[in-house]
């Protein structure tokens, strides 16, 4: 495990020298890597509000992954977004990076850190860093109720760089609770909360939370594959956020 | 001033080394070993009994020429173990019951830990 997490540490600062990233908004990243096994993802949003800069804000991302090693799983991401009054605009192409540094169950939590680089499509869009630790905690039994629980926390920093670059600091937390009752049915509760420049607080805007119900599921086809989804609504819980935004992810895997 | 890309470099270097110092200490302690074998269309022993309420390891061994994936959706465990290796699976603390695992690259082959 030390030479993964030396590996993974190599491979991350390397990642970060050689090449930009960024994050599609509403999405839980887990610290598990699942080895040689191929996935195709799709990860969509859609806003709800009054305010007409906020309403139906999409986002939509594809997205193609491998388990290279047990401990790391690279993925190309493409992103397509509408901002509210606007029409479809393929945003960026986007190099994500998943190491998991601790084995699964080994430790009081699961470890893992992110690193990612965004190219953006547009020359009047930076390019963008995003990364960040990974931490799942497994809880079964939960206070004695005899429920299994699960727990996962990702917080991201992101950085823009090269042409056009903005030099704030801004800071992504998710957060994700459910319950594992079925593995086709798992509902659960997450929250996204964005901090625009945690570097220089004092040029912060308002920062935006988000907090909702999820449901995530999943269904073994064996040697087939594996089909994964997860669906949720977030409120939005200041002014600055829209009034609500659904988000979904599906997901297609297989073993190789 | 320092390039932004230096700058985010040390961040992430920082941050890392605070993170794994942060859960060095967090190591589960030795826990019960238990040893399960891939031969063939199926486990051996097919059916662990376990104690309730404790950690413990899982030894899979593959007497396979070919991969296989150590699978339990209870569990929510899911390993790829080539062929001729072994991998250690963390498991626990369970409640009593049965729990089922499988090879997810021949779903014939089942099999299941009983905690007790």
């Amino acid at each position: 495990m030390r030479l993964q997490i030396s590996a993974g540490i190599v491979c991350c600062l390397a990642a970060l020298l050689t090449s930009y990233a960024a994050r599609a908004d509403f999405e839980m990243h887990y610290p598990v890597i699942d080895y040689r096994e191929a996935e195709i993802e799709h990860n969509g949003s859609t806003s709800f509000d009054n305010r007409s800069s906020m309403n139906n804000n999409q986002s939509y991302t594809i997205e193609l992954g491998y388990g290279v090693t047990p401990w790391w799983e690279p993925e190309l991401e493409f992103d397509l977004a509408a901002a509210p009054g606007q029409n479809w605009n393929y945003n960026a192409t986007t190099f994500e990076n998943t190491f998991q540094l601790t084995e699964q169950g080994e430790y009081w939590a699961d470890l893992g850190f992110f690193a990612e680089y965004q190219h953006a499509a547009s020359r009047l869009d930076a390019d963008a860093i995003n990364f960040g630790p990974l931490v799942q905690k497994e809880w079964n039994n939960a206070l004695g109720s005899g429920l299994n629980t699960l727990h996962t926390l990702n917080v991201l920093i992101s950085k823009e760089v090269g042409r056009n670059r903005n030099d704030a600091t801004p800071l992504a937390v998710s957060w994700q609770s459910r319950l594992e009752l079925d593995p086709l049915f798992q509902p659960g509760i997450e929250y996204y909360g964005n901090f625009n420049n945690i570097a220089g607080p004092t040029t912060m805007s308002d920062p935006t939370h988000r907090a909702g119900p999820v449901i995530v599921g999943a269904y073994n086809m064996y040697q087939y594959g594996k089909l994964k989804y997860e669906a949720g609504y977030l409120v939005g819980l200041n002014n600055a956020t829209e009034r609500g935004t659904i988000r979904w992810r599906l997901e297609y895997e297989k073993s190789f | 001033m320092k390039s932004p890309l230096i700058q985010t470099a040390r961040l992430a270097g920082l941050a890392l080394l605070a993170f794994c110092a942060a859960a060095a200490p967090l190591r589960a302690q030795d826990n019960a070993n238990f040893n399960i074998a891939i031969k063939e269309h199926h486990f051996e022993p097919a059916e662990l009994d376990v104690p309730a309420g404790i950690k413990f390891t899982v030894t899979v061994k593959n007497l396979n020429d070919t991969a296989a994936e150590f699978e339990s959706t209870v569990l929510n465990r899911e390993k790829v173990v080539v062929g001729g290796a072994s991998i250690t699976v963390y498991l626990g603390p369970l409640t009593p019951g049965s729990y089922e695992f499988f090879n997810d690259f021949d779903p014939d082959a089942r099999g299941h830990i009983v905690v007790k």
